[in-house]
């Protein structure tokens, strides 16, 4: 008992030293403040006042010494503004005594010189003292945007973060709760104070605790003292933090969820605070590797950078030193690759491979393993753009990050990892793979639906509700047939009773073998660069596959013969592969064989090799001996391999690009040759091949492809297993893309409601979440054909390019479609490309000349008028024709409003005029232009 | 709907657009390259480019590069003959054009002439093959479709006034031979139709391109559009909330809806400008579409290219009666270009508007292609001329091409490079090719010279590689 009160007398006298403080820095100041005013007064009226003040100042100071001995040992201040303070402060009691003996010994002139010293003192020991109270940074005015202000993350949502959480969950968990953490707590338990010996920016840190024990208990919040403290009422002692504000509930909650979840710690350094060993740890390793390559940002690395150049190298482990090479080795690429690699090396020096990193340049090695300071290489990243020996000498200078991590590669010894290297880009699997269909659950049985409940259970998204039988009948017929349901169709379909109608109307357009091959026709035009105009055509350098194309998408060619015949083709399919020839001399990398060669890979394996074509790629793996040898298969003279269009003197040998797939029949014959590649690469080995294709008919049916863009099939897929299932389903059932389409056509995944995007390009984002059908909007031809269908024909039967269709197509077509006549402003103007090039996907943005197009274009225009002048025939009653026109234009029944509205417009018996206007501006709603 | 259309807020919904409009597979705009570029984006001297095409190769030693002149007469030796016309003084001392174009050089104390434009080595000559070169700088063909000179300064400068398309072509139809190659490179390529070219085949038909369709008065055209409003609010379509498809249709609606009903589109009726002042502009088609070029960078046009017209062996594709020919060629073109650059200088739109005068090649009467590098002779051109048919220059040239440039920041009164006063007429002080001559351009209108959009990851420049260098020497 008696101790205790002791204890707590001596606690409190502690506590007194703060306030006690202030009694000499005032009354020193005064006694100064007065001293001054004598001086300049020639007066000693301030004498006895002034002894005074000295005598309780000296006291005061002594005493405020002795208190803060007794503060020093009870909370546990360590750094340096501690020591400074203690001494400072001690030196201060000193000087006030001195000052006083030589006042009351009349030195004045030691006297004064001491006081003023003692001032001196006094203020800086006050404000070391204020620091330690009231922070570092009490004085400076910015810091409330330093400290306080690192934002919480808005979008995490601790209530998701339970049970098991995947690796990227962890590191926006972990950065979080060491956010919240800076926030509150690193003024009083970070490396500038540890009170109550505990530190709280480091894991090890809190594991091992202050002098109460460990802060935390992994997994366990309830056991840990942090949490117990941070949630006491701030009226308690133990409350924490027990100065300034306290954590919101949802700050509490989430660092709860966080301990809970074994208290992941980010690698990534502090935003204010200086950094602090973290403890690697193996999973995050490997999180960490996978973000680099894919965002590239220095902040995901694993290696702290920022401290590196004055430690001594740690010892990396294996999957470590795989990280860094990978992140020395991109460094390098996107940087140096252009200038310093086999096509061009300046300087003689080659920064691409291993061995001529090591072996240097002209001016001998550029670097030094182990010595940063040394290595010539960081000297000249380090000097100011404009320098003579700065590099990169063109485009844009190293990061500080870039820089920080070459060093740090060249300290630790400029490790290279022995065996093949890891490639720094993504590459997709070549094998197919047939992975298993999930479990079948409640309403949903088909594989396609399956799989995406997979995907949905992962992102947590639900299941929308299917649309109605009038959109879903909107839908597939565009879609199979390219033309609206009429409205017949229409009505019969919605009172149909039948529980598998969506299937048998499915089933129905897809044996419409003409309609079908109409429509896709479109697609298949832009994709192999097929047209019925264009250059070329004038000189004999190009050549027509419509009548193949049509025909085979007419009786549904096995899709693997369909390839074949484009690769080895006959006179009538030639046309994609021979390519277009200009008159005149070509860039090398535009030759015919390089055009097949790029196309093939392009359109048919998703791969794009016109980098490739004119030197090494700096995006990816391949290289220009790739490209050559690929395309010296489709070409009767060996290719001489040019580099950047100029000869290397070096022959092309022959190759299929992917080598596992097989060998290419050694032949002169070029014909031979082009029968040995496509049996290459229809091989059902090939899963490219056939991922690339299910992929694109996916991105026509849902308005985005499983993996984006859809001609880059290296990028990950928002699902694997879908895509594979897919493919490899696909090869196993012969190749049917109708059985293909039908699969997606009836799942309820393309029953879901459209979902609209608020700008185009978060279409291709790599952020990209699957909810659902994509909004689309009509293309020319569907756009032509609907107003052709619902309204009047845009084209007349003398539009459609005879000579190169098929010589009974007449039999074959309602009217005149759009798919089957000559590019013309108006398709132009709605998106058909001029097709030159290869072209996967239309843009679906409006845009001023195409509204132009529409508003006063003749073609649009004039065939509406004489459009209406029949109508105004065939129509007695303005409500008559207004209700004909929203059936057969939108599928339904206008509303009153939408009747009083036209009817006033077009009058009660409709004038032509009136109806020509009505036309156009149904058909530029909206409703009529997007696909829901 | 709005009909009184901020004109700010039309501009932030056309970027807006233009963003968007880089989506699906299309390119990742490097925006303003690389801030710390050496070389800082120089403030912009031009505004506005008009380019004036002499479709077919013009050439210099018929029009603004004379050489010694030779008259016809029966069997002379065609080597003899440099020139066709008799050179005449200009307003610079010392500097003569052929005779026919004393209009145009009574304006060169305003501009500058280049007598060492070099045109690239492209094989057996195809014309279109040279101009898709000429506009676009690249070779054809390209593995991706490359934009046109005009659509490029359309998507980095974007309507300087936001009711006239950025990109107007005057005077090309594409119902003549060689249609497909030209247009393979009338076109946006990659950076999307949005940046394509506004048309106008016939400038005195322009008018017809921006008001209502054929048989339509204002009121209805108004009215239609109102009614069209109406059915839009009424349309069950905006319950599924918006997407930039529906957004971009009806901004778009909304501005071509404002252009054909602006006061703008009045600088398209040819027929309101004063009878004499019209009379010297109506030389034909392409007289007027100088006028139409005049009128529309009054009113705050982007890049307009008036041609001559291309069409294979017509206009300045001269494969015989060279001379003939040629006198035709000058009156169209004389007084217009002339009265062009007095007009834009009178009203004080010449200091910001960049005149160029160009062409794919040059041509002479016995060298194909070049000296040193003859390609596959396409003109029949006998040694010895016994017909007046024969005198004039009909083969290819492209060793030596004469380029006039006016304003926009380019030196006055001035003449760049030079050509051998003998055959062969060719460069031989400071030659310039098309890169440079691009990046003049730019530099004059403020772009970067490494301006350049991913496509397909690959980056594509204004020029290839970004080569090419703004000749300082022609700016002031």
């Amino acid at each position: 008992m008696q101790n205790n009160l002791l204890n707590e007398l001596w606690q409190i006298s502690g506590r007194l030293h703060p306030l006690v403080v202030h009694f000499p820095i005032s009354l020193l100041w005064v006694g100064l403040l007065l001293e001054c005013i004598a001086w300049r007064k020639k007066t000693d009226q301030f004498q006895s006042a002034i002894g005074i003040i000295l005598w309780v100042g000296t006291i005061t100071a002594a005493l405020a010494v002795g208190l803060g001995f007794i503060l020093i040992n009870q909370d546990d201040y360590t750094g340096n503004a501690i020591t400074i303070h203690q001494w400072s402060g001690m030196a201060t009691a000193i000087l006030s005594g001195l000052t006083l003996y030589a006042f009351i010994s009349k030195e004045t002139k030691s006297y004064r010189l001491l006081l003023f010293l003692t001032v001196l003192g006094v203020s800086f020991a006050g404000h070391y003292g204020a620091m330690l109270t009231h922070g570092e940074d009490y004085l400076d005015l910015t810091k409330e945007e330093k400290t306080q202000k690192i934002a919480l993350n808005p979008s995490l949502h601790v209530e998701k973060l339970q049970g098991e959480i995947d690796p990227n969950q962890k590191q926006d968990l972990g950065i979080e709760a060491r956010n919240i953490l800076e926030n509150h707590c690193y003024d009083c338990h970070s490396i500038k104070k540890s009170k109550g010996k505990l530190r709280l920016d480091a894991l090890e840190f809190m594991l091992k605790g202050g002098k109460e024990g460990p802060a935390l208990v992994l997994g366990h919040p309830e056991k840990s003292e942090m949490i117990r403290r941070i949630k006491l009422p701030a009226s308690d002692d133990e409350a924490m933090p027990n100065k300034g504000k306290r954590l919101t509930k949802k700050e509490i909650e989430i660092l709860e969820t966080w301990v809970k979840q074994g208290a992941p710690w980010p690698n990534q350094a502090l935003k204010s605070a200086p950094s602090t060993a973290a403890i690697d740890q193996e999973e995050e390793i490997e999180e960490n590797s996978s973000a680099v390559k894919k965002s590239g940002s220095s902040e995901d690395r694993i290696i702290n950078t920022s401290e590196t150049p004055t430690k001594a190298p740690e010892v990396l482990n294996a999957n470590q030193l795989q990280e860094l090479n990978i992140n020395v080795r991109t460094i390098l690429a996107h940087n140096c690759y252009s200038c310093h690699n086999a096509t061009k090396t300046k300087g003689g020096l080659r920064l691409d491979k291993k061995e001529f990193i090591f072996k240097g340049g002209e001016d001998g090695p550029i670097l030094v393993p182990g010595n940063p300071e040394k290595s010539d290489m960081i000297r000249r990243v380090k000097l100011p753009f404009g320098h003579d020996d700065a590099m990169p000498s063109k485009g844009k200078r190293l990061t500080k990050e870039d820089i920080a991590m070459l060093e740090y590669w060249i300290q630790q010894g400029a490790p290279w990892p022995t065996g093949p290297e890891k490639s720094l880009y993504r590459v997709a699997a070549l094998e197919p793979r047939m992975p298993t269909v999930p479990k079948v659950e409640a309403e949903l049985n088909q594989p396609i639906d399956l799989f995406v409940n997979e995907y949905f259970k992962k992102n947590k998204i639900s299941w929308q509700k299917s649309v109605d039988d009038k959109t879903y009948i909107r839908r597939v017929y565009l879609d199979v047939t390219g033309l609206l349901p009429n409205p017949e169709s229409i009505s019969t379909f919605v009172s149909d009773p039948r529980s598998n109608k969506r299937e048998m109307l499915v089933d129905k357009l897809l044996a419409n073998n003409e309609g079908y091959a109409q429509h896709w026709l479109t697609f298949w035009n832009d994709a192999l660069r097929n047209d019925y105009t264009g250059t070329g055509y004038i000189t004999n350098g190009r050549f027509g596959i419509t009548k193949w194309l049509y025909g085979s998408l007419k009786t549904n060619k096995p899709y693997d013969t369909f390839v074949k015949e484009l690769i080895s083709p006959t006179k009538e399919s030639e046309g994609f592969v021979r390519g277009i020839q200009w008159r005149g001399t070509i860039n090398s990398s535009q030759s015919t064989e390089m055009q097949a060669a790029q196309n093939v890979s392009q359109v048919l394996l998703g791969l794009n090799l016109k980098c490739t074509s004119c030197h090494d790629s700096f995006i990816s793996d391949w290289k220009l001996d790739d490209a050559y040898a690929f395309a010296n298969v489709f070409s009767d003279k060996t290719l001489e391999i040019h580099r950047c269009d100029l000869p290397t003197g070096r022959m092309a040998g022959y190759g299929v690009l992917y080598s596992s797939l097989g060998k290419i029949k050694e032949t002169n014959i070029t014909a031979e040759r082009l029968v040995s590649l496509a049996d290459i690469l229809v091989q059902k080995k090939n899963g490219r091949l056939y991922r690339t294709l299910v992929n694109r008919v996916w991105a026509q049916l849902m308005g985005r492809g499983i993996v984006e863009p859809v001609d880059v099939m290296d990028n990950e897929p928002w699902s694997q297993d879908l895509l594979d299932w897919l493919a490899s389903d696909f090869t196993a059932n012969g190749y049917d893309m109708k059985r293909l389409m039908r699969q997606i056509l009836i799942s309820k995944t393309y029953q879901t409601p459209a979902v609209g995007l608020k700008e185009a390009q978060m279409l291709t984002a790599s952020n990209f979440v699957f909810k659902g059908m994509m909004k689309r909007r009509i293309t020319a031809e569907q756009f032509a054909d609907a107003v052709s269908q619902s309204f009047f024909p845009l084209y007349t039967d003398s539009a459609l390019v005879k000579k190169m269709l098929p010589a009974d197509i007449k039999n074959d077509i309602p009217f005149a479609r759009a798919s089957l006549v000559k590019n013309d402003p108006f398709l132009t103007a709605l998106g058909r490309p001029n097709r030159e090039n290869v072209s996967t996907s239309r843009i679906s943005q409006a845009n001023l000349l195409q509204a132009l197009e529409l508003t006063n274009g003749n073609k649009f225009n004039l065939s509406l008028r004489k459009g209406a002048e029949i109508w105004a025939q065939k129509y007695q009653t303005g409500e008559s024709l207004v209700k004909a026109l929203y059936l057969k234009a939108l599928g339904r029944e206008p509303s009153f409003k939408e009747i009083t509205l036209a009817v006033k417009y077009i009058g009660k018996k409709p004038s032509v005029e009136g109806i020509q206007d009505l036309v156009w501006a149904v058909t530029l709603l909206p409703e009529f232009q997007l696909i829901i | 709907m709005k009909n009184h259309w901020n004109r700010r807020e039309f501009l932030q919904t056309t970027s807006a657009a233009t963003i968007a409009a880089l989506g699906v597979g299309s390119p990742i705009a490097s925006l303003m390259a690389d801030p710390t570029s050496p070389i800082a984006k120089k403030a912009a001297t031009a505004d506005t480019v008009i380019l004036l095409w002499m479709a077919g190769g013009m050439a210099h030693t018929e029009t603004f590069d004379p050489k010694r002149y030779t008259p016809y007469e029966k069997g002379m030796e065609g080597n003899r003959v440099l020139s066709t016309f008799k050179s005449m003084p200009t307003a610079l001392d010392g500097v003569n054009f052929s005779e026919g174009l004393q209009s145009v050089g009574s304006v060169m104390d305003k501009g500058t002439v280049i007598r060492s434009y070099v045109a690239a080595d492209l094989g057996h000559i195809l014309h279109s093959r040279h101009q898709y070169h000429w506009h676009t700088s690249y070779e054809p063909p390209q593995s991706v479709a490359a934009p046109h000179l005009g659509a490029w300064i359309s998507k980095e400068l974007g309507p300087k006034n936001p009711v006239i398309p950025s990109f107007i072509d005057i005077g090309q139809r594409f119902t003549v031979g060689e249609a497909e190659e030209l247009k393979a490179f009338h076109t946006a390529g990659f950076l999307g139709n949005e940046h394509g070219p506004f048309l106008i085949p016939d400038p005195s038909q322009g008018l017809e391109s921006v008001r209502p369709p054929v048989g339509m008065d204002m009121k209805r055209f108004e009215s239609r559009n109102q009614l069209y409003n109406n059915l839009i609010s009424q349309s069950a379509h905006g319950e599924y909330g918006s997407d930039y498809q529906k957004e971009s249709l009806r901004r778009s609606m909304e501005q071509a809806y404002i252009l054909l009903n602006s006061p703008e589109s009045k600088a398209f009726n040819l027929s309101t400008e004063p009878k004499e002042i019209y009379d010297v502009y109506n030389t034909g088609r392409f007289g007027l579409g100088c006028l139409l070029a005049r009128r529309l960078t009054e009113k705050g046009a982007r890049f307009i290219s008036v041609t001559t017209e291309y069409e294979p062996f017509f206009g300045w594709d001269t494969h015989e009666n060279g001379h003939t020919r040629l006198e035709g060629m000058k009156r169209m073109i004389d007084g217009p270009i002339a009265q062009l650059i007095k007009d834009l200088d009178k009203t004080g739109h010449l200091d910001r508007t960049l005149v160029i005068l160009a062409s794919e090649f040059s041509r002479d009467m016995m060298v194909e292609g070049r000296p040193d590098l003859k390609v596959q002779e396409q003109v029949k051109q006998p040694e010895i001329l016994n017909d007046i048919k024969f005198y004039g220059m009909h083969r290819h040239f492209t060793d030596g091409c004469s380029i006039l440039m006016w304003g926009g920041g380019i030196k006055k009164g001035h003449v760049y490079g030079k050509t051998a006063d003998e055959r062969p007429c060719k460069t031989i002080i400071n030659p310039v090719k098309i890169d440079g001559i691009h990046q003049t351009i730019y530099h004059a209108l403020g772009i970067k010279p490494d301006t350049q959009y991913e496509i397909e990851k690959r980056p594509f420049y204004t020029t290839p590689d970004g080569k090419g260098k703004a000749v300082q020497d022609l700016l002031t």
